[in-house]
């Protein structure tokens, strides 16, 4: 559904993204995991081109992503994106939030796409926060409606740039449950975290990143017990 | 005497209030046109094209660099040198409407950029087009930064279209010229001058003092 065919990305001088291969299947979880600055977030934002690649072949859902004649907003319409910071609309509700890009971009009914809206806020724990606007709502919450505001579109994968680092402890369970939940239903999913309990518990693959390429791809279980590289070994003794 | 030119001045209100509604249809125009010029100038420079952002950028910062009176000067008299002949009125409303657009298109470029790229960056990942990533999510809160503002700068431009009263437009300002060949109190009759200004301005200060504070206190809702 996603692959990646020796990507290269350079921000100047910097080789972000060096010689990517990684092929992710339909209904596959893989979370990535590297030392900040290792290109682990540079990749998922390639896939809908909130960052374009410079070389090598991107295709996702069949769409070649890496060519720029390409009309992305019927890929992205199809990718859900969770951002570290949320990035909900501050001047609109929850469902409102969540039911703009269904209404504007699928071209939805308003009265259908609030239903939906409803039943999906419902579904991440927030079916009493359709009219609550975003400073109203703690940081748990306000990720749970950014999880709802990708999941209103119906997407056939969701990307997740490491969507619990700027939430307090105790807000993490919450938002971790919904992605699990989610990875249970068989959605695609990427997902950048350092959380290692959610890779042991859902992922199918960990892809471990360094300096721009990916040094280790394996099972959790293999990659938590036996790393193959050092690089993997230091990292995970720096984290666990 | 006081008394005396004070029963003129009174006699020649109607006179004035005719100045007053002069200076309020150049202001009026020039700033609906001003401003939906400068929200267009304004969007542009905020955007990516590279070309367009210098090219407004660089007539803007040509304009406000120059005294309002020369670029008065340069519509009147200077434009029917190579053909483009224009009675004082509307000299004055383009002079004017140019100076609104340059200053409100600044604002607006401010107040797009001071939106947080994670905004946009929500937006494109949805799937929202660039014009409705700027309808619905970009321009409702770049509003609150640009409209306290947007009005105070509406205050200046009445006031600065007093300088159109240079090319003979019968304005308040005008008028008070006139008048005070005939009654020779400078400061009778500027100070009526000056109150209809004031007349005019103080309600808009009153709205931008009202913005700016339900803008900083209310982050919620518009």
């Amino acid at each position: 559904m996603i692959s990646f065919k020796n990507v290269n990305k350079w921000f100047g001088d910097l080789h972000v993204l060096n010689n990517i291969d990684l092929e992710v299947e339909k209904g596959e979880v893989v979370v990535v995991c590297g030392p900040s600055g290792s290109g682990k977030s540079t990749l998922i934002r390639c896939i809908n081109r909130l960052e374009p690649i410079q070389e090598g072949e991107l295709i996702v859902d069949g769409m070649k992503v890496h060519d720029k004649k390409t009309n992305m907003t019927q890929i992205r319409a199809e990718i859900g994106f969770v951002f570290q910071s949320f990035n909900l609309y501050p001047h609109m509700t929850a469902l409102d939030n969540i039911t703009i890009a269904p209404i504007k971009v699928r071209n939805i009914k308003k009265a259908e796409a609030e239903k939906l809206g409803k039943q999906i806020l419902a579904r991440v724990g927030l079916g009493d926060k359709s009219k609550a606007y975003p400073t109203q709502l703690s940081g748990g919450q306000q990720q749970r409606v950014a999880i709802a505001r990708g999941l209103c579109m119906r997407p056939k994968m969701m990307l997740f740039d490491e969507p619990t680092s700027a939430l307090d402890p105790e807000m993490i369970g919450e938002v971790l449950d919904v992605m699990v939940d989610l990875a249970k239903e068989g959605m695609t999913m990427i997902v950048v975290t350092h959380e290692m309990g959610f890779a042991r518990e859902v992922a199918k693959r960990v892809v471990f990143m360094d300096e721009g390429q990916i040094i280790e791809v394996a099972p959790p279980k293999e990659f938590f017990t036996n790393p193959k590289s050092e690089r993997s070994k230091i990292f995970l003794n720096a984290i666990l | 005497m006081w008394g005396f030119y004070f029963n003129e001045l009174i006699r020649s209100l109607p006179f004035f209030i005719k100045g007053l509604w002069m200076t309020v249809a150049v202001s009026g125009l020039s700033l609906i046109m001003g401003t939906i010029i400068g929200f267009i100038w304004g969007i542009l420079r905020a955007s990516r094209n590279k070309i367009l952002r210098s090219l407004i950028g660089a007539w803007v910062d040509l304009i406000r660099g120059t005294p309002f009176l020369v670029q008065v000067f340069i519509v009147f008299f200077i434009l029917p040198g190579i053909g483009i002949e224009l009675e004082a009125f509307p000299a004055a409303v383009i002079a004017l409407t140019n100076l609104a657009a340059c200053f409100i298109c600044e604002i607006v470029a401010g107040g797009i950029l001071a939106v947080s790229s994670g905004q946009r960056e929500a937006a494109t990942a949805s799937g929202l087009s660039a014009y409705q990533q700027l309808r619905h999510i970009i321009l409702p809160q770049a509003m609150r930064t640009i409209l306290p503002p947007l009005v105070g700068q509406y205050v200046l431009l009445v006031k600065d279209s007093s300088v159109v009263s240079a090319i003979g437009v019968v304005d308040v300002t005008r008028v008070g010229w006139l008048t005070v060949q005939r009654i020779p109190e400078g400061i009778m009759v500027f100070g009526l001058v000056g109150i209809l200004y004031f007349i005019v301005c103080y309600p808009l200060i009153n709205l931008s003092n009202i913005l700016e504070r339900r803008m900083t206190v209310g982050a919620t809702r518009l």
